[in-house]
Parts: C-alpha cells; sequence; structure tokens
C-alpha cells in the first residue's frame, strides 16, 4: 500500500511540475528581455490592469482612482482592479508582488515613497509587465513612464498670480503641508523663488500638515500676532478654508487674499466659485493620461519616458470657464 | 490621597493633592507664555479665547476617557467616532437637509450605542479594552469612509449629473461655530465646560462615580463588594462614545463639512490630557477637575508654541518632554 502511494505521489508530481514548466515557458516566450523595450505581444481581447494607490484616506487620491476609473470605462478591453494600500509602504509592496504573480498586462502605481517601491517595480519590469509611476518617483529608471505634475512649477505659479496680485508688495501668511513630504518642500521652494526679491514678505509661517484643523489654528495665531494680513499662501485648498474660516471668525475675511492648491472639483474649485478662496491652482492627477499611456504601450507604441502634466489657476474670472491653463 | 487631616497647611500636604500638581503643571504653561509672548499676542483676549477653543474638541473627548481610564480601561476609538459622527451628522444636515431636532439626538445615539458596543464587548465578553476599542476605532474608520464614499460631506452637493451645488451652511453649524459673551467665549467652549460638569456631578453626586473608582482600583474587590461592574464599564464606554459624538458635531461644525479622516490621533492627545491632569492609566484615582487641568495645559501649550511659530520637530520634542515631565511629577508618593 505505502509503495502504491508513494508512486501516486509522484507522479502527481511529475504531472504538476510538467504543467507549470509548460506554462512558464510559454509566458517566458511571451515576455520582452529588457527594461524599457516595449512588449511585442499579441493583441487581447481585454487587458487587465492592476492599479496600486498608495493611500485612498485622500480625497485627492479618491479622484484619481475616479478619473482611472472614468477613463478605463471607455475602452471595454480594459479592466482595471484596484488595490489600496492604506499609506502603509510594505502593503504597496505586497500589492505589487501580487500583480507580477497574477501576470496582468499593465501596472499604475502611485507610490508611497520612491526607495521601498523601487525595487518591486524593477522587478515587476524583469517579469515583462510594464509599469506607469504617477505622481510621486521611484528611484533610477527602471519603469516603462513617469507622470506626475511639477510642485515646484504650481508653487511659483501661486507665487507669482500673488505677487501681480498684491502689486509687488505686502505680507504673507504660509500655511506649509507636511515638510518632511516632497510636495511641501517643494510648493515651498517654488512659490520663495517667485517672490524673491519682490517687496512680498512672510511675516508668518507654520506646518499646519495639511489639514484644515490644524490650519485654523495656526491662522488665528498669526491673526493674534499681526494686525495686517494681505494674503493667506495655503499648500493646499483644506488649509486654505481653514484659514478663511479663522479670518471670518475675527471678521478679517476681506482683509485679505487667500490661495490654496489642489482644485479639487468639489473643494478648492467649490471655494473659488463660492467665494471663499481667491484662487486654487489644479495639482492633477494625471488618472486620463495613465490610461491613454497605457493604451498605447499595450498596443505595442513607444510613451515619453517622462509626462510632466500641466496645471490651471482657477480664480474669480476664469472659474466658470473651468480655470486657465498655466504655461 | 491624605487619610488624616493635617493639623496646619503643609506645603507636603498641598502637593500630595493631585490638583495642586496639576494647577501648578498649568501655572507653569502660562509662565512660559508670559515669558515668550509673541510680541504681546499671549496678553490678547483673542488668543486665550482662540486657545480655548481649539482645546475644546480634545477636552470633550478627554472628559469620557477619564470616566473609561478610571474604571482601569483604555478607549482608543474615539477619534474615528469622532469622525464617523461627524460625517453622520453632515450627511443628515447638510446633504439630506434634515432638522437638527433630528440629527443631533441620532447623531448622539449613534456615538453612544458605538461606546457601548465597545463596553459590551470588553465587559460581556472579557476581551481586553486595547483590543475591543482598537477594533472599533478600525471599524468605525471604515464605516465613515464606506458613508462618505472617501470623499469630504461639505457645502458641495454632487447632482446625478456630475455637476456641484452649493447649499447653505445650516444654522446648527453657524451657532456651534460661533461666539458668545461679546465674542470673547467660544460655544465649543461652552460645550466642553457643559460635559466637563455634566461629568463632575456624574462622578461626584452618583453612585457611578464611586463604582468608577472602585472597579479600577481593584475589580474583583469590587465585584465581590457587590458593585455591578460590567453595567458600570458599559455605562463608561457609552459615555467615551457619547463623548465622542459630541466632539463629532462640533468637529464638523468648525470644519463646516464632515471628514472622515477627521480624529485621527485625538485619542492620544485626549488620554495625554487625562493623564496629565492626574488620573492614573492604572485606574482608581481621578476625577473631572484634573482633566480640566489638563484640558488647559495642553491647550495653552499648544497656543504659545503656536503664537511663537516653533517649527514642527521643535513642538513634537517639547510636548512628548513635557507629557513625561508632567506625569512623573503626578506619581504617587509613598506616606
Amino acid at each position: 500500500m505505502r509503495l502504491f502511494n508513494r508512486a501516486t505521489l509522484l507522479s502527481l508530481l511529475f504531472a504538476v511540475s510538467a504543467l507549470l514548466l509548460a506554462g512558464c515557458g510559454q509566458s517566458e516566450s511571451n515576455s520582452s528581455g529588457g527594461a524599457n523595450a516595449v512588449a511585442a505581444k499579441k493583441p487581447k481581447s481585454t487587458y487587465t490592469i492592476g492599479m496600486s494607490q498608495c493611500n485612498l484616506g485622500e480625497p485627492w487620491r479618491v479622484e484619481m482612482n475616479a478619473q482611472i476609473k472614468a477613463a478605463a470605462d471607455k475602452h471595454p478591453n480594459l479592466q482595471v482592479v484596484f488595490k489600496d494600500a492604506q499609506n502603509d509602504t510594505l502593503k504597496q509592496r505586497a500589492h505589487v508582488e501580487e500583480f507580477v504573480s497574477a501576470g496582468v498586462d499593465l501596472i499604475l502605481i502611485s507610490p508611497k515613497e520612491a526607495q521601498p517601491l523601487t525595487e518591486p517595480v524593477a522587478k515587476a519590469m524583469d517579469a515583462g509587465i510594464p509599469v506607469i509611476v504617477l505622481d510621486r518617483a521611484v528611484l533610477g529608471d527602471k519603469y516603462t513612464c513617469f507622470i506626475g505634475a511639477d510642485n515646484k512649477k504650481i508653487g511659483h505659479a501661486a507665487g507669482e498670480w500673488i505677487v501681480k496680485k498684491l502689486g509687488g508688495k505686502g505680507k504673507v501668511v504660509e500655511l506649509k503641508g507636511l515638510m518632511t513630504s516632497i510636495p511641501g518642500q517643494d510648493r515651498n521652494s517654488g512659490f520663495r523663488d517667485a517672490i524673491a526679491g519682490t517687496a512680498i514678505e512672510v511675516i508668518f509661517d507654520a506646518d499646519m500638515k495639511w489639514l484644515e484643523p490644524n490650519a485654523r489654528q495656526e491662522m488665528e495665531s498669526a491673526l493674534a500676532r499681526f494686525n495686517k494680513i494681505d494674503c493667506v499662501y495655503a499648500h493646499n485648498d483644506p488649509g486654505a478654508h481653514g484659514a478663511y474660516l479663522a479670518a471670518k471668525a475675527a471678521g478679517r475675511e476681506k482683509e485679505m487674499i487667500f490661495v490654496g492648491i489642489d482644485a479639487l472639483p468639489q473643494e478648492g474649485v467649490a471655494y473659488v466659485q463660492q467665494g471663499i478662496l481667491d484662487a486654487t491652482f489644479q495639482y492633477p492627477t494625471g488618472g486620463a493620461e495613465a490610461i491613454d499611456a497605457a493604451l498605447k504601450i499595450l498596443q505595442g507604441q513607444t510613451v515619453p519616458k517622462k509626462i510632466v502634466l500641466g496645471s490651471r489657476v482657477f480664480d474669480k474670472e476664469t472659474v466658470a470657464q473651468g480655470g486657465r491653463p498655466l504655461e | 490621597m491624605e487619610n488624616r487631616k493635617p493639623s496646619r497647611i503643609s506645603l507636603s500636604g498641598l502637593w500630595s493633592i493631585p490638583a495642586t500638581r496639576a494647577l501648578v503643571a498649568l501655572l507653569f504653561v502660562f509662565l512660559l507664555g508670559w515669558i515668550f509672548n509673541a510680541q504681546g499676542a499671549f496678553f490678547k483676549v483673542g488668543t486665550h479665547r482662540d486657545a480655548l477653543r481649539q482645546a475644546s474638541v480634545y477636552g470633550i473627548l478627554a472628559c469620557g476617557m477619564t470616566l473609561v481610564i478610571m474604571s482601569g480601561g483604555i478607549d482608543l476609538a474615539v477619534g474615528s467616532v469622532l469622525a464617523l459622527i461627524a460625517v453622520a451628522f453632515s450627511l443628515m444636515t447638510i446633504h439630506w437637509g434634515w432638522s437638527p431636532w433630528v440629527s443631533l439626538p441620532l447623531s448622539l445615539g449613534a456615538g453612544l450605542v458605538c461606546g457601548a458596543v465597545s463596553g459590551l464587548v470588553t465587559a460581556s465578553w472579557g476581551i481586553q479594552p486595547f483590543i475591543a476599542t482598537l477594533a472599533m476605532m478600525v471599524f468605525a474608520r471604515g464605516l465613515a469612509k464606506t458613508m462618505s464614499g472617501g470623499m469630504k460631506i461639505s457645502t458641495a452637493v454632487k447632482n446625478p449629473d456630475g455637476t456641484y451645488r452649493y447649499v447653505d451652511v445650516p444654522a446648527m453649524f453657524r451657532f456651534v461655530d460661533s461666539r458668545v459673551l461679546h465674542g470673547h467665549l467660544a460655544v465649543v467652549t461652552v460645550i466642553f465646560l457643559l460635559c466637563a460638569a455634566a461629568g463632575w456631578v456624574l462622578l461626584s453626586r452618583h453612585c457611578l462615580g464611586r463604582y468608577l473608582y472602585a472597579i479600577g482600583g481593584n475589580e474583583e474587590a469590587a465585584r465581590l463588594s457587590g458593585v455591578p461592574v460590567k453595567r458600570t464599564k458599559v455605562l463608561a464606554y457609552s459615555a467615551s462614545g457619547l463623548m465622542a459624538a459630541v466632539a463629532g458635531i462640533c468637529q464638523a461644525a468648525q470644519e463646516q463639512q464632515g471628514d472622515p479622516e477627521a480624529g485621527a490621533g485625538y485619542e492620544l492627545t485626549a488620554i495625554a490630557i487625562v493623564v496629565i491632569g492626574g488620573t492614573t492609566l492604572s485606574g482608581g484615582r481621578g476625577g473631572m477637575g484634573l482633566t480640566l487641568l489638563g484640558t488647559l495645559t495642553i491647550g495653552y501649550l499648544d497656543k504659545i508654541l503656536s503664537i511663537n511659530a516653533v517649527p514642527e520637530a521643535s513642538r513634537l520634542m517639547l510636548t512628548g518632554a513635557i507629557i513625561i515631565v508632567a506625569v512623573l511629577a503626578q506619581r504617587r508618593r509613598k506616606s
């Protein structure tokens, strides 16, 4: 009996291994070699795209996924699988590895941070899966395409808009996003570059960590210290909104202008339309551009290594027409 | 605690009263404000009104947390329940246009239920409060995100065709975010003081106070003495959930929106306030007056750091150091 069992076991093992090897062999002949070379795949009826989002706790990222879904819905041959890493780097790493073993046709990833996600992305490229990186870059160049906006340029544009609006001089309160994050640093440095050499002075700045209640607290402190404030520049729209509420409670909201960044339709753009903010600068998610690039890649075309998204400014004059594009 | 009346007021006698130590901590913070007054900003009435305003939501949470900690437990869910009720209240009042007479009781009731569930799980099934409330923390956050679709519930309401229409900020929201006493006191501060007063009455006049102390001191002895342990615990956690709901409503009014991400980390601040006030984490000792002092201490410390535009990293280190110093000073002395 024991011999019979062992024989059955061994033959089962042989059969399974043979199937596995055959399967591997097939996928190897389909996959491409180099990291950046576009795979010469047979056109398929449906393509599966894996989308790894770092944190759906942020409304901006909810918007990104919504834009990706809306763009993908227009193409019945695309099926997108969404995974949310809930701001956990190791979880996001695991998601990328899951997509690789599931053998998706393309990966979209908006990484939480660069270093820990660089290798999983590289491994996906080695497995022949093209990877489009969104919003935050990974290190090196082992990916197919990067699509993102330029926070420094947006901060600079905000600074230029403020300089123009205030006539070159004035006192500004800067409410900063998390300054240990690249977007916070870029929106700060771009702004400071734009106002350098003018008579615009930053009299008070604080790190409100992208959060509205924190922005309100910091603005209250600024209002207590300074009798005249000309402008509040917040790194995101919730921050600008919190500052507005603080100024309104103090009866001083007409004294100053409020500028934010992000321009989500139900948030920043709505605030400009309601007269709460004077301007907001769009930080585009790139969802539609990602699907466009994905389609090109899947059909065997080449795409640029880096696509920098443009931005739009929404202010009182331009909000009705959907904002004005920045140069 | 002193168990004999001192024949004269001695310094060591005074120092052994927890309220004295909490008061000294608060006075120390005031002294810091006096010295580092940011070009006179610390002396303005508006600064004090705002310091109290920003401390009020934490203070409301701390009121409920005091009861739970006194019973020897902990409630990690208050931040998430805050967000859940902020979302629910905003949905009902802004998007669905319900009267506040309906949405307020429903929201408060929902918070109470969340707290009661935590209390039942820990009291009836014997699961440790840390774990039970951790589970509620995660669940309530998930529920808040589901109900809101991950977006803030604001005055921008989405039409079926995808465009947005704007509704007015409801009167209830405006009222909670307004000021009284010639603009010198925020309504949320009044709400906080009312919660603290209600808690104080509950602890000092009602047998609940004695039961909580007993359970926190020695649960088995309390049970053997006839204290209704299970019921008292459920009541303590329910009160904490109710306070989280009140805080959620205040938060929503102050932001003019219901944010499913609100209150993240607030439970830790509430615990810090309770501990700095003098209620020990091991239970059996504490009170609402101490929590009030702790709220003022943390609130004013935040304000002084803010008006002086102290950089973020330094703020974190200073706050951490002060928590340790305050707790060390609160340690029960061996008489």
